[in-house]
């Protein structure tokens, strides 16, 4: 589904990503963690095709072929999806108005015909429905004056009604109380599927408690520094970027070779 | 007699002193045929103002000159039934105005409500009509170049209607069709609308403006060649002690259209007026809204949107005196600037001696979409009394990017994106209509007036 190959990336001259290699399958979920300032929203921000972002060398091949030349819509209109840490509060843009837009500038692209209003809205209430989300977010202006938690909400929502192929999550878990970290990761999971790859990235562990990844990265300076599965995740959790930083990178991967052990969560 | 393509200012004045020294307005008393001819020799003693006043330093009259309009109507023909307004909404009593004529609409007004042309008032049977007036047409400033629109209104008083809602009746809402344009041989049209709502009297007045040749300058197009027309409309709304008037304009004329308003709005204690205006059109348009809170506890709200492209100007001077205590004001507009258009806000508030209580807000925001786009924004406030609330703020800007690539990340092109977030910003004035379906109707308008990006 994604393969991000040797990536680097600048941001005004300034080398954020230096050298990503990535592979993430269909059906998969990974997880991307890291201390801040390590690159993980970059990473995200780069696949979703925000400007500010100078791509030095590499590329990202999504199906095949190379994001690098797209304009941001199109990446959606293929099967790119981004979960914003920060959703965008839009006054006066009408929640359902802009996300029917939306869907249906991605089925114009693909040469489906556009949907109606009472078929969109028939869409969006079996959305709501899989989420357990109140319909009240349909009626608000995008974003505007929701709480962190209901914003988180409003993203899920949002990749559920566009189901995309692939979906990125960024630091979907920050902000939030356990109530909401709960109810944004029930989501998460209700959309997982075999046609669909995930990436979320994420500061702390707690949020993979909830989403168990079939493949943890720690990203640390601009690079992988380590993979492995869930147990990677909950490793890091007990002793800290810091210890990743003062040299537990060799520690990691060893354990990154090995297998087995406890799933978090579970 | 042919007059110069490019007339000066003192050209026109000097076209049309002719006119006004003619004495082809000699309907009405003694006292109305001194009042007219006051007006014009003020007119003719100082001419039209110019960019050395500071009520005119960010609109020229150039355009004016350019049209070089005659005074007065000659109907040439646009049928005013032919014309359709943008919005029709269900019901309303009013009237048309269109090639110089003023036509009522069907549906009668409703109990308690009169409904009188300024013409027929200057009737001989309409005297006693006229002498409550008296006080009313008297009091318009005429005085100095910076009141010569007032002035020539007075001084070409003939064409008008008076709208009179009795205590405690609920007018509902009343219809003031405005067409420019259409028209082979180019006029100022001059016209006075006379509202006076007694005590506790509620009215809504919607007035639409626009090119009497089509129902409105398609957005997007290329402005019509078409000889302009010119309006000089004077608006007096006497609130007597807790009425309410709810005014929304819609302006949509023609690029070669000259639009001239001046509301004079009197409002006694408790009284309320809304006006929120929407430009999407015309070439050169100024309203001036001076609103006096003369009772205790009256408020005023003067909201506006445009939405301005090609090389449209739109200037509004609004002044909210405070006379009394306790009373309130707000002023909030939004402009979206594309092409080579221009907008001017000037937008003041003062609060007298003993206007003590005064709550006062002014927000003026504006996006430009061009290099060649300007806006002059300028809120005012002077204070002179104590226990003041004010808060007062204007921005121009551009579109904010991380909402754009929101969007864009969702699968919107970048134009779509753009356009999405240009029209809901002018919600923010949309949305304080009370009527949702028109709020609806109008945010449509604003939307198909959008002018192109980048």
């Amino acid at each position: 589904m994604l393969q991000v190959k040797n990536l680097h990336v600048s941001v005004d001259g300034k080398p954020i990503l230096k050298g990503v290699n990535l592979e993430v399958k269909a059906g998969e979920v990974h997880a991307i963690m890291g201390p801040n300032g390590s690159g993980k929203s970059t990473l995200g921000h780069v696949i979703a095709g925000r400007e500010g972002y100078e791509v030095t060398a590499g590329d990202i091949l999504y199906r095949g072929k190379s994001l690098l030349g797209m304009a941001p819509e199109q990446r959606a209109c293929e099967g790119v999806f981004l979960a914003f840490q920060y959703p965008v509060e839009i006054p006066g843009v009408n929640n359902t108005y802009f996300l029917r837009a939306a869907l249906n500038a991605q089925r114009k692209y693909r040469g489906q015909p556009e949907l109606d209003s009472m078929e969109f809205l028939r869409l969006v209430r079996e959305k709501l429905e899989i989420l357990h989300i109140s319909d009240d977010l349909l009626h608000r202006a995008v974003n505007e004056g929701f709480s962190g938690g209901e914003k988180k909400r409003n993203e899920i929502f949002q990749m559920a009604v566009l189901e995309p192929a692939l979906a990125i999550l960024d630091e979907t878990d920050s902000g939030l109380d356990i109530d909401a970290l709960r109810l944004v990761a029930d989501g998460v999971n209700r959309l997982r599927s075999p046609e669909r790859a995930m990436i979320v990235v994420t500061h702390y562990q707690r949020l993979l408690e909830h989403i168990i990844p079939d493949r943890v990265h720690v990203l640390a300076d601009g690079r992988i520094a380590a993979s492995g599965d869930a147990d990677l995740a909950i490793k890091l959790e007990d002793q800290g970027y810091a210890w990743l930083e003062q040299g537990g990178i060799v520690a990691l991967n060893k354990m990154a070779g090995s297998h087995g052990g406890r799933r978090a969560g579970a | 007699m042919n007059v110069p393509a490019n007339a000066t200012a003192a050209n026109l004045a000097e076209n049309w002193a002719e006119s006004l020294r003619s004495g082809q307005l000699e309907q009405g008393p003694s006292w109305l045929r001194t009042l007219r001819s006051a007006a014009a020799s003020e007119f003719l003693l100082h001419g039209l103002p110019g960019n050395k006043d500071e009520a005119w330093k960010y609109t020229s009259l150039r355009r004016l000159e350019d049209l070089n309009p005659a005074l007065g109507v000659t109907g040439t023909g646009v049928d005013a039934a032919e014309w359709i307004p943008l919005l029709s909404p269900a019901g309303g009593f009013g009237f048309r105005f269109v090639d110089g004529h003023l036509q009522w609409l069907h549906q009668q007004a409703p109990q308690g409500v009169s409904m009188l042309s300024l013409q027929d008032v200057l009737s001989a049977t309409g005297q006693d009509q006229l002498n409550h007036l008296r006080p009313l047409l008297e009091a318009v400033d005429v005085g100095g170049r910076g009141h010569a629109f007032e002035a020539l209104n007075t001084a070409l008083l003939r064409d008008g209607a008076i709208i009179h809602v009795a205590a405690g009746v609920d007018a509902g809402l009343c219809l003031a069709q405005w067409g420019l344009g259409g028209r082979a041989d180019c006029r100022l049209a001059n016209f006075r609308l006379i509202i006076i709502l007694e005590q506790g009297a509620r009215l809504q007045l919607l007035e639409q403006f626009q090119d009497a040749g089509q129902p409105a300058d398609k957005p997007g197009n290329e402005p019509q060649k078409n000889a302009g027309q010119a309006l000089n409309l004077m608006l007096q709304a006497q609130l007597a002690a807790d009425s309410v008037l709810q005014h929304v304009r819609l302006q949509s004329a023609a690029s070669t259209s000259i639009l001239l308003t001046f509301s004079d709005v009197h409002q006694a204690a408790r009284s309320s007026y809304t006006c929120t205006g929407f430009d999407v059109g015309g070439g050169l348009v100024r309203h001036d809204i001076n609103c006096r809170l003369a009772g205790d506890g009256a408020r005023a709200e003067v909201n506006g949107a445009f939405v301005l492209d090609h090389e449209r100007h739109v200037d509004h001077h609004i002044c909210i005196d405070h006379l009394a205590p306790s009373c309130s004001s707000e002023q909030f507009f939004r402009g979206v600037l594309g092409g080579s258009s221009r907008g001017v806000f000037n937008g003041k508030a003062v609060i007298r001696p003993g206007a003590d209580g005064s709550r006062v807000r002014q927000s003026s925001a504006n996006l430009l979409l061009s290099d060649l786009a300007e806006i002059d924004t300028k809120p005012e406030l002077e204070i002179y009394a104590d226990e003041v609330e004010a808060s007062h703020g204007a921005t121009v800007g551009s579109l904010d990017e991380q909402a754009v690539f929101y969007l864009r990340s969702r699968g919107l092109g970048d134009t779509a994106a753009r356009r999405m977030l240009t029209v809901a910003f002018c919600r923010a004035v949309t949305a304080r209509l009370p009527d949702a379906a028109m709020a609806e109707q109008i945010a449509a308008v604003l939307e198909a007036s959008m002018p192109k990006l980048g």
